[in-house]
């Protein structure tokens, strides 16, 4: 049996303005991946596809051992769900919906489930129309963990929500996280989510995976050098410094290869190492799609 | 195909459609009683009435199961269970005529019942028959219509569609030779014309459930 939850070989799917091109995305079993990128930038897309709501053009998808889209059914079986855009029946009650998904689902659990309904602080008797944004969010969560799948996927769950509600989802989130064997995908344009709950990161921008690693990999590549550089010194030639900012003799060096060594290098090519700042995945993320796209456009 | 799944997400079709299906079978009690306490003119309102609710149900549960879930965006949440899309679509199929089929039965027999107990009327049979298949394709129209399309516009444009056939096929089939000769007589008679009529009209049936069939077990975007 696989150790990858999640297994995108050479994807792509083509619209009229947009494309998904050549996704190659692995998702160990056990672990939890922050998907990130700007509105727009493919993760949706991504995520139907693995979901099997979109076929792709190219390409093969292997979910939790099965081929998608199809044996998208046998699949979604293991498989929790919450996206931005999903509604539950506004005409029906939370216990409704519990009552309707708990005979399909051999897993689920019910004692969890209205835990979970405490925790959240959601009365099952009422009408999910009589509910705010922050607390639909959350009963479809409930819905999504109280089948205690092997997969999670959560697409941009935490949109809209206010900082308590986020809090509590993303708290939630991490106490579901015990659970060693399930797997979680968490996209997200909110870098700072993915930062708290999140062991992976991928980067998808344009359509395009720009990069995927370990997270604490990404926060110990990137690195921005403040330089002082004397006026006959030229800005040094470093490896994977995607992006020069700062003005002409205080330069801004960001680099995606940081090594310790860096610094004495610098100094040995008679540049001053004024400081070397960490970066947060925000600021590595923004780096990382500004310096694609330059490349692009070079 | 996982026909317990099918099953639940009709139950709950029927769930979400209860009082529409009760205010339609309020409408056709109503419309049999005009029909029946009506006298003359009651009998032509009524059957007006009669025609229209069994359209209005098949609009409103099609509308309704179909397109308002796309519209309500519970779609999203409907596809994230295990099912493939032609569970789904089976699902919706069966469903929408699930909850139309015994309605349009219990009227269809209600009407047939009418025309038996009024003798003066016995040669409308054949014609009452052939027009309730006919509001069954209509019907199987909009929900092929509304599966394929997935907008509320085609579906409404579908309904309209299928009711003015309708109201065609209604003056055709009553002017065709083999039917109008015995429309206005006593007596209930059944000719091959009929049976040729409810052929083409059963066919046409298959063609277009086998047909949104088709097109959706060949759809590569759901959502």
């Amino acid at each position: 049996m696989s150790d990858l939850s999640v297994e995108f070989d050479g994807v792509s799917k083509r619209y009229k303005y947009f494309s998904l091109e050549n996704i190659h995305l692995e998702l160990p079993t056990g672990s939890i991946m922050g998907f990130i990128g700007a509105n727009g930038a493919g993760k949706s897309t991504t995520i139907r596809i693995l979901m099997g709501l979109v076929h792709q053009d190219e390409g093969t998808v292997r979910v939790l051992g099965h081929q998608m889209p199809a044996a998208q059914a046998a699949a979604k079986l293991d498989i929790g769900f919450v996206s931005e855009d999903m509604r539950l029946y506004g005409a029906a009650t939370l216990k409704w919906h519990m009552d309707f998904m708990r005979p399909i689902y051999p897993r689920w659990d019910q004692s969890y489930a209205d835990e979970l309904a405490r925790r959240f602080d959601l009365k099952p008797q009422q009408k999910i129309k009589g509910l705010s944004h922050g607390q639909r969010v959350k009963a479809a969560l409930l819905l999504a963990l109280a089948r205690r799948p092997r997969l999670l996927v959560l697409d941009e769950p935490t949109t809209g929500l206010d900082p308590v509600a986020r809090v509590e989802v993303l708290g939630e989130l991490m106490a579901a996280l015990a659970d060693e064997d399930r797997t979680i995908l968490f996209s997200s344009h909110n870098t700072l989510d993915v930062e708290q709950i999140s062991d992976q990161i991928t980067f998808i921008d344009r359509g395009r995976i720009i990069d995927s690693d370990d997270k604490e990999v990404f926060l110990d590549r990137w690195r921005r050098l403040r330089l002082i550089l004397p006026p006959d010194v030229v800005v040094p030639s470093l490896p994977g410094v995607v992006e020069v900012g700062g003005s002409g003799r205080l330069p801004v060096l960001t680099t995606n290869r940081f090594e310790p060594a860096m610094v004495s290098a610098c100094n040995d090519l008679g540049a001053t190492v004024q400081a070397v700042d960490t970066m947060t995945l925000e600021e590595i993320f923004v780096a990382n799609v500004h310096s694609r796209r330059e490349r692009l456009t070079a | 195909m996982n026909y317990s799944m099918v099953k639940s997400l009709i139950w709950k079709d029927w769930y979400f459609q209860r009082q529409a299906i009760l205010l339609a079978l309020g409408g056709a009690a109503v419309s049999f009683g005009i029909v029946v306490f009506g006298g003359q003119p009651g009998f032509t309102i009524g059957l007006i009435l009669l025609i229209t609710v069994t359209v209005m149900i098949s609009a409103m549960t099609m509308i309704g199961n179909t397109i308002g879930e796309r519209e309500n965006q519970t779609l999203a949440f409907m596809m994230s269970l295990p099912i493939s899309y032609v569970e789904y679509t089976t699902s919706k199929i069966l469903g929408n005529l699930l909850i139309f089929v015994p309605f349009w039965l219990t009227v269809l027999a209600g009407s047939l019942a009418l025309i038996l107990v009024s003798p003066v009327i016995h040669g409308f049979f054949a014609f009452a028959i052939i027009m309730a298949v006919e509001i069954l394709v209509s019907t199987c129209l909009m929900i092929a219509v509304g599966l394929v399309s997935e907008s509320k516009g085609w579906t409404i444009s579908a309904m309209i569609t299928g009711n003015l056939t309708l109201n065609i096929v209604g003056y055709l089939v009553a002017h065709i030779p083999g039917i109008k000769e015995g429309l206005y007589g006593s007596a209930i008679y059944w000719n091959s014309t009929a049976t040729i009529l409810l052929v083409i009209e059963f066919a046409l049936i298959a063609l277009l459930l086998g047909g949104a069939f088709f097109i959706q077990s060949r759809k590569k975007d759901f959502i």
